[in-house]
């Protein structure tokens, strides 16, 4: 697959506002809910184009996410949006019931996840939603690793009925993909780089890591990677997994995120059911982050072991247990 | 669609549902009777009176929705959607069942979950404090759209502790949604016990005020007053209506009438027939404003709903059908706007045809002929008329007359059949025993045909003749003297209440020594039959059960 060679950075939210506003023009059906973050989030843009269609709830995600549901019941494709820190985290309960149980068609798209939220320290830091969300039945759990899949992936979501949860990052980050180069469908991992030693899966901010941890790896010690984008946590690429596993006979997970519960989990469930290889998980030790300023968000992330060399040395120790 | 029913067939139809929500709670072994009974009410008047719906096409997209933020009173919504046409009634036999359709918290029905639901079903709840927000959704949606419909939300009292009730309440007001009205079923019981000892809700009306919502506050058993504040919301704009309907949680089962531990227990099996005719003893009574000696209609009215009467029973006599004039349209019109009590006008008059459209105009709720005054011709004519004006239509009969043939083919269509029990044309009159037989007989054989309306007794009824006129059926029970005869007329409707109370207790005692089950029946209804057991001579009984 041919990846941006040309290094850039671009804002994931401001994508994600953007696209908001392009499928507002096209499908009058959208409506979007706001809970008093909505110039952070950037769907204010979508209510200075719309402004019938936005509705700023203020700071009640209970409320935010059911009126989402009862949009939804009405026929609307309801988007609601907040900090990750408090969607899910205040509203589980809401969600299962008013948004999961009935499959309504609201996308919570959530920003500001993972430690990267930096200053605001670990009550804003959401490390647990993979856990939570992909263990309700019927939502499905997306990941984008830059701003061209939040283009791609927010209009694929908008168009399949049913509820989405889609995790953003509060910085801006690396562009990976190139536009239009390659589709991104609900249920299956994306191939980067492909390889035969080992393979390392990852999502969201993690996966530019994992594609330097990759370079690193087959320069200094000639192991071939292969690099997985897997932003749909749920549903999950259990056949990608499984080949990678059975073809490169290692697997990595990158995740920013607690190790329990999330993207490791997921991968690890599908590995020792189908194909057991060795596997390490690289993620948040079980542990609650802290602040960091913006220009500490690398230092932050090295605390708490979100690296590239994390994910080298966890290949190393991953291999060294293969069979092959 | 509305359904638009009359004000008796509303009634019968919510008794329906409060006998059709107990089988099914006895039959599952669990559920939630307090909760079904204390919003049957409000329930029943949306569904079968005030909401535009389409148990044919539930999705059509005009309609009204109804969310049921306190999905526990389930067993009374799922009666509710069946008695509407929505699922056939014996269905309510499988409630909380495994494989059911009636869950034990509704699920909105889609095709996902139509192993799980019923059609009509648009809110899956069960975790409380969240239906008003949906709502505001489903309310901005429509708002959206240019609908001109309505979203109707029932709240419970005990789920306005959830802090995301008044997130909701705050917000409903800044997006202007009077098409949003949410009524509050004011049971004060919650599942630990009254809500003032769990968590004080009070004052309920300065809060709801205070959040910039428009409060109307109703007694939200009597569905005059439920038809009369949903009216009132169509004028209120830019604010969402609150309707605070102060209830009794279990109203309809008497042991079970606010009592905290009814809230989520299921009766006995057993319990079922004595349950079920308990429901079905529910009467009404109706003070006669022609008795008593002043004239002054006004007062009478008034002083009759601050007594506690159920319908005003209104005696129009022309001085030709009978030899007295009381009053006519015009006086009923000047008093229908002092009062929400329902209008039973009783017609004896010639040639009631050729007056009926000013009855109608005089908005009376119940408006009956005499048989002696038409034929199946004119009653046909007549029986049109008020159908098509939403008005339930009765027929009477005097002492000496039978109730003539061709009324049976016409049962469908007849709300109520008064059986005089004296030769109507002066109040003050005694009681002609010999109606008793008759009215008895005649029963029977409506029952027998078909007949799902009221019997009404009227004249000469008392303390004494209430009971035994109740005994046999009569379920309107029309006082004059008996309560304005009297210095203190709030004492003598409750003496009459009182009366019908211990005929009743008398009547299921007995059908629990049927069944063989008078012992665990008085254990069950004790705290309502210990102070009763004088009059009804159980106090050794009672004495035996305690040793």
């Amino acid at each position: 697959m041919q990846l941006r060679s040309e290094k850039k950075n671009a804002d994931m939210r401001g994508a994600f506002g953007d696209t908001l506003v392009e499928l507002g023009k096209i499908n009058g059906n959208i409506v979007c809910v706001g809970g008093d973050t909505t110039e952070s989030v950037k769907t204010k843009k979508f209510g200075d184009h719309y402004p019938d269609r936005l509705f700023n709830i203020g700071i009640a995600e209970a409320n935010l996410v059911s009126v989402a549901a009862g949009l939804a019941i009405a026929g609307k494709i309801a988007f609601a949006s907040t900090y990750a820190a408090f969607l899910p985290g205040r509203c589980l309960d809401q969600i299962r019931n008013t948004i999961c149980y009935p499959n309504l068609n609201v996308k919570l798209i959530v920003s500001h996840a993972g430690l990267t939220v930096g200053p605001d320290g670990a009550s804003h830091q959401q490390i647990e939603d993979f856990s939570t969300m992909r263990a309700i039945p019927n939502i499905r759990v997306i990941v984008p690793a830059d701003a061209v899949s939040v283009r791609q992936l927010i209009r694929t979501i908008a168009n399949t009925p049913g509820p989405f949860y889609v995790r953003l990052a509060r910085p801006s980050s690396e562009i990976i993909y190139v536009e239009d180069e390659i589709s991104f469908n609900v249920g299956r991992g994306n191939i980067l780089r492909d390889g035969s030693d080992a393979t390392i899966i990852s999502c969201g901010l993690m996966v530019t890591r994992s594609l330097k941890a990759a370079d690193i790896l087959e320069r200094d010690e000639g192991i071939s990677c292969r690099v997985i984008d897997m932003f749909s946590i749920k549903p999950i690429d259990k056949d990608l997994i499984s080949r990678s596993g059975k073809e490169t006979g290692a697997i990595v997970t990158a995740e920013e995120h607690n190790i329990i519960g999330g993207l490791g989990s997921a991968v690890a469930e599908v590995t020792a059911e189908n194909y057991p290889v060795p596997m390490r998980r690289v993620g948040i030790n079980d542990t609650f982050g802290e602040s960091a300023r913006d220009e500490e968000i690398d230092l932050l992330l090295e605390k708490y072991g979100l690296t590239t060399t994390e994910i080298t040395q966890a290949v190393l120790e991953c291999r060294s247990r293969s069979k092959r | 669609m509305a359904f638009s029913m009359r004000y008796l067939d509303l009634k019968q139809k919510i008794r329906d549902v409060r006998m059709l929500a107990i089988q099914g709670i006895a039959k599952a072994g669990s559920g939630h009777p307090g909760a079904s009974f204390s919003a049957a009410e409000i329930m029943g008047t949306l569904y079968f009176r005030k909401m535009k719906h389409d148990h044919l096409n539930p999705q059509w997209e005009n309609r009204d929705y109804f969310i049921n933020s306190k999905a526990h009173s389930a067993p009374g919504f799922y009666a509710t959607l069946a008695v509407a046409g929505y699922f056939s009634d014996d269905e309510i036999n499988d409630l909380r069942k495994l494989g059911s359709r009636l869950q034990g918290h509704p699920v909105r029905y889609s095709d996902e979950e139509k192993d799980h639901s019923v059609p009509g079903v648009e809110y899956s709840g069960g975790s409380e404090g969240i239906g008003l927000s949906v709502s505001i959704g489903i309310a901005l949606a429509n708002k959206l759209d240019k609908k001109k419909n309505r979203i109707y939300t029932l709240i419970g009292d005990g789920e306005t502790n959830e802090g995301q009730v008044w997130e909701a309440a705050m917000a409903a007001p800044k997006f202007r949604l009077d098409n949003l009205v949410a009524i509050l079923d004011r049971n004060r019981i919650q599942q630990d016990g009254f809500t003032e000892d769990i968590m004080p809700l009070d004052p309920m009306r300065d809060k709801w005020t205070s959040f910039n919502w428009n409060v109307i506050e109703i007694d939200g058993h009597k569905v005059e007053q439920i038809i009369d504040a949903l009216n009132k919301t169509s004028s209120v704009q830019d604010k969402p209506t609150i309707i605070i309907a102060n209830t009794i949680k279990g109203n309809g089962i008497k042991h079970m009438a606010n009592v905290p531990q009814w809230h989520g227990k299921a009766p006995p099996n057993k319990h079922t027939p004595l349950l079920l005719e308990e429901l079905d003893s529910e009467f009404l009574i109706a003070p006669s404003i022609i008795a008593g000696r002043r004239e002054n209609y006004e007062e009478k009215v008034r002083a009759a709903e601050r007594g506690g009467a159920d319908i005003i029973h209104l005696d129009v006599m022309d001085g030709k059908f009978v030899p007295n004039i009381t009053f006519f349209a015009d006086t009923i019109k000047k008093l229908r706007h002092i009062t929400s009590l329902p209008f039973d006008a009783h017609l004896m008059i010639e040639n009631p045809l050729e007056h009926i459209d000013e009855y109608i105009d005089a908005r009376c709720d119940i408006i009956t002929v005499h048989a002696e005054a038409c034929d199946e011709n004119i009653f046909t004519q007549i029986n049109h008329k008020l159908l098509s004006n939403g008005i339930s239509p009765g027929i009477a009969i005097n002492p000496s007359t039978d109730l003539p043939d061709w009324i049976y083919s016409h049962l469908q269509n007849i709300d109520v059949i008064i059986i005089m029990s004296v030769d109507p044309g002066f109040a003050g009159q005694k009681f002609v025993p010999q109606i008793l037989p008759k009215m008895a007989l005649t029963n029977k054989k409506l029952r027998e045909s078909g007949f799902k309306g009221y019997i009404e007794a009227d004249g000469g009824i008392d303390a004494t003749t209430l009971q035994q006129v109740y005994d046999i059926g009569a379920r309107i029970l029309v006082a004059g003297n008996a309560v304005y005869g009297s210095t203190d007329i709030h004492a003598a409707i409750i003496q009459l209440k009182h009366t019908a109370n211990v005929a009743l207790e008398r009547r299921l005692l007995e059908h629990a020594t049927k069944l063989g089950i008078r012992v665990d029946w008085m254990k069950t209804r004790k705290h309502i039959l210990i102070p009763l057991a004088n009059e009804l001579g159980i106090e050794e009984e009672f004495y035996a059960i305690k040793e």
